[in-house]
């Protein structure tokens, strides 16, 4: 395994990870992981479960920022069948390698959060789907999984108890859209990944038909800790509302980029600056991305903006999945744009003709400014396919996030616009293309 | 000739059992068939789509759906380079024009006259912290440089006896029954929509 970037020893999620060999059940255990499983299955309720995550005010970590507790609450109680969670681990947010981070150092976090999560909405399995491309954390989990059944942790007594529960897992096979929760448990029905259209939603229609709650990984790496120290003290931190602490990956123009865990409210400059090293020798901050490169970017002079989820909600972008993507003054909006709206084209899953159709438009206009064949009228094809890429008209938010690369960088880099567009020129003292 | 050896349609038939509705088995079933083949063939999505119960356009449908199955001989080795806007930032796009005159090939698909390499531009795979990177063989390469790249393409164009040993605990897909011999094939362009 590569040389690990990022927070060891942090208060939440990565407390344990100085540890060597932490991905193994000795490790983990001998540090107190599997306490709370044991703990859930032996003496607490479902309900007691939901009420203690619902105290710590966890809201979920995979970008739409929603309570953890209350999409469990969502779960009928009295279904007869079986009932799911799913873990969506097919982080694929351009700048976000967080859950990657957590499941490579931890594995077993995971699947504990897991396991209690399914006992929380009375299941009886969880499944995993994890991008294909992560081998490496895939083989982890498999073997950590084994690990546990082989325990006696997970399977039809676990603890001794009557409560059987298993964690599977499901490989993706190349979709930035199952990142969204419906095409998820379409993909993971083995069907084309395409948004559903809601209501029903999965907690009551969800995976095979099934009710489902679709969790993100970090959501549930969280749980076992918040049970060990109880939700009271994981809401001592944060915000206000926006409580407790969650990994952000920092990448692009810094000098050292990695996956940090934060305490919600510290500021982009702490991050960028302090645990990111600040920018390369030379270069000035341009422009970042708070959350993924589906959130509104954010200009140098807003540097000082919090980190709390309702604050940059406020400002109309988002934590998102806490990809935080930096950019400096060598590099050019108009190109990064254009390459970001490559990718939500080359992802759109073809259900919803704004999204289809709006994406496609948008790239071959980028391609013609760029080709230094741009004028007034493409400045305004952009705004115009930008606003018919937002405010609802698609099925999931991807024709949304790509709206919001146009219209942001448009609104905070007009002039680089109007010199591509007008004037035909890149005045960016270096092309995108770094040396 | 049946396209899939009979052991693996007899593994791709026991599939489904393993998921709460058997349709769930089709990803893994075309997962096998490309591990043996290197590549889907239309035969092959349809003894796959046989062997699931399923229809063979279903089958295919998925298929082309999603972006980690080659519909097209991809080579022994496939770079998977990453031009997202992490990687980008730093550098990906000059390293993806290196690789293509150190592998030999003039665009994303072809496949190298030797039969070994092919590559393709992808989008984020989740390591931006390593920025530039790519993934080959089942294991990400981090902090790529072209000098990296060389001795990526190096290692395996001259495979070292503890180095063929020394193999990925999962077999890449194509490792062991390529089917692509010397010939110089261009592939068309996937999406994923």
């Amino acid at each position: 395994m590569a040389e690990q970037r990022g927070t060891v020893g942090g208060p939440v999620l990565t407390e344990w990870f100085a540890r060597p060999d932490l991905h193994t059940l000795d490790v983990y255990e001998s540090l107190g992981g599997y306490s709370a499983l044991k703990k859930v299955v032996t003496t607490m309720t479902a309900q007691q479960v939901i009420d203690e995550v619902k105290v710590s005010g966890l809201r979920g970590r995979g970008g739409a920022d929603f309570p953890t507790a209350m999409k469990w609450s969502f779960v009928p109680k009295d279904h007869p069948g079986p009932k799911y969670i799913v873990v969506n681990a097919d982080e694929s947010e351009p700048g976000s390698a967080k859950d990657r981070y957590l499941m490579e150092n931890s594995p077993h976090m995971l699947v504990e959060g897991a396991a209690i999560a399914s006992y929380a909405i009375g299941g009886h399995q969880a499944w995993i789907y994890i991008r294909g491309e992560y081998d490496l954390p895939y083989e982890m989990l498999r073997d950590a999984i084994a690990e546990a059944h082989a325990k006696g942790y997970l399977g039809d007594h676990p603890f001794g108890t009557d409560h059987a529960l298993d964690v599977r897992l499901y490989r993706g096979h190349g979709a930035y859209i199952c990142g969204e929760e419906t095409a998820l448990l379409e993909s993971l029905e083995g069907k084309r990944a395409q948004p559903r259209s809601r209501p029903p939603f999965p907690a009551v229609k969800g995976a095979w038909g099934l009710p489902t709650a679709v969790n993100n990984v970090e959501t549930l790496s969280t749980v076992p800790w918040i049970i060990r120290h109880g939700g009271a003290e994981y809401a001592s931190r944060g915000t206000e509302k926006a409580k407790g602490t969650r990994m952000v990956t920092v990448s692009g123009d810094v000098q050292k980029p990695g996956n940090f865990e934060i305490v919600i409210g510290v500021t982009y400059r702490d991050i960028i600056e302090g645990l990111a090293g600040g920018m390369l020798p030379g270069r000035k901050l341009k422009v970042f991305w708070p959350g993924g490169s589906s959130a509104k970017v954010l200009p140098a002079s807003m540097l000082d903006t919090s980190t709390d989820l309702d604050g940059l909600k406020a400002l109309g972008t988002m934590g998102g999945s806490g990809g935080i993507i930096v950019m400096d003054d060598s590099h050019c909006v108009v190109k990064a744009a254009a390459r970001l709206l490559r990718f939500y084209a080359h992802e759109s899953c073809g259900k919803c003709t704004p999204c289809r159709v709006g994406g496609n438009w948008a790239v071959r206009t980028y391609d013609r400014i760029l080709a230094n064949e741009g004028s007034q009228l493409e400045l305004g094809i952009l705004e115009r396919v930008s606003d018919g890429l937002q405010n609802g008209r698609c099925l999931c938010g991807l024709g949304d996030a790509a709206g919001w690369v146009i219209e942001s960088t448009m609104r905070h880099f007009h002039d680089e616009y109007e010199d591509h567009c007008l004037r035909h020129e890149c005045n960016v003292g270096k092309a995108l293309a770094h040396a | 000739m049946s396209a899939l050896s009979a052991h693996l349609i007899e593994e791709i038939k026991a599939l489904p059992a393993r998921y709460p509705q058997p349709r769930s088995a089709v990803m893994p079933a075309l997962d096998l068939a490309q591990e043996e083949l290197g590549y889907l063939t239309p035969e092959a999505m349809t003894e796959v789509a046989t062997a699931l119960q399923l229809d063979a356009g279903y089958v295919e449908g998925v298929a082309t759906f999603y972006t980690l199955f080659h519909l097209e001989p991809i080579g022994k080795h496939r770079f998977y380079m990453c031009t997202n806007l992490s990687c980008t930032l730093r550098g990906a796009e000059e390293l993806v024009e290196h690789l293509r005159g150190a592998i030999g090939v003039k665009e994303a698909g072809e496949v190298s006259q030797d039969g070994l390499f092919s590559y393709e531009e992808v989008e984020c795979m989740g390591a931006c912290e390593y920025a530039p990177m790519c993934r080959i063989d089942h294991r990400y390469h981090y902090d790529l440089t072209t000098e990296k790249l060389n001795a990526l393409v190096a290692e395996r164009r001259n495979p070292s006896p503890v180095q063929a040993q020394a193999a990925p605990p999962h077999p890449p897909p194509s490792a062991a029954t390529s089917p692509q011999g010397g010939e110089v094939k261009k592939t068309r362009k996937k999406k994923g929509g």
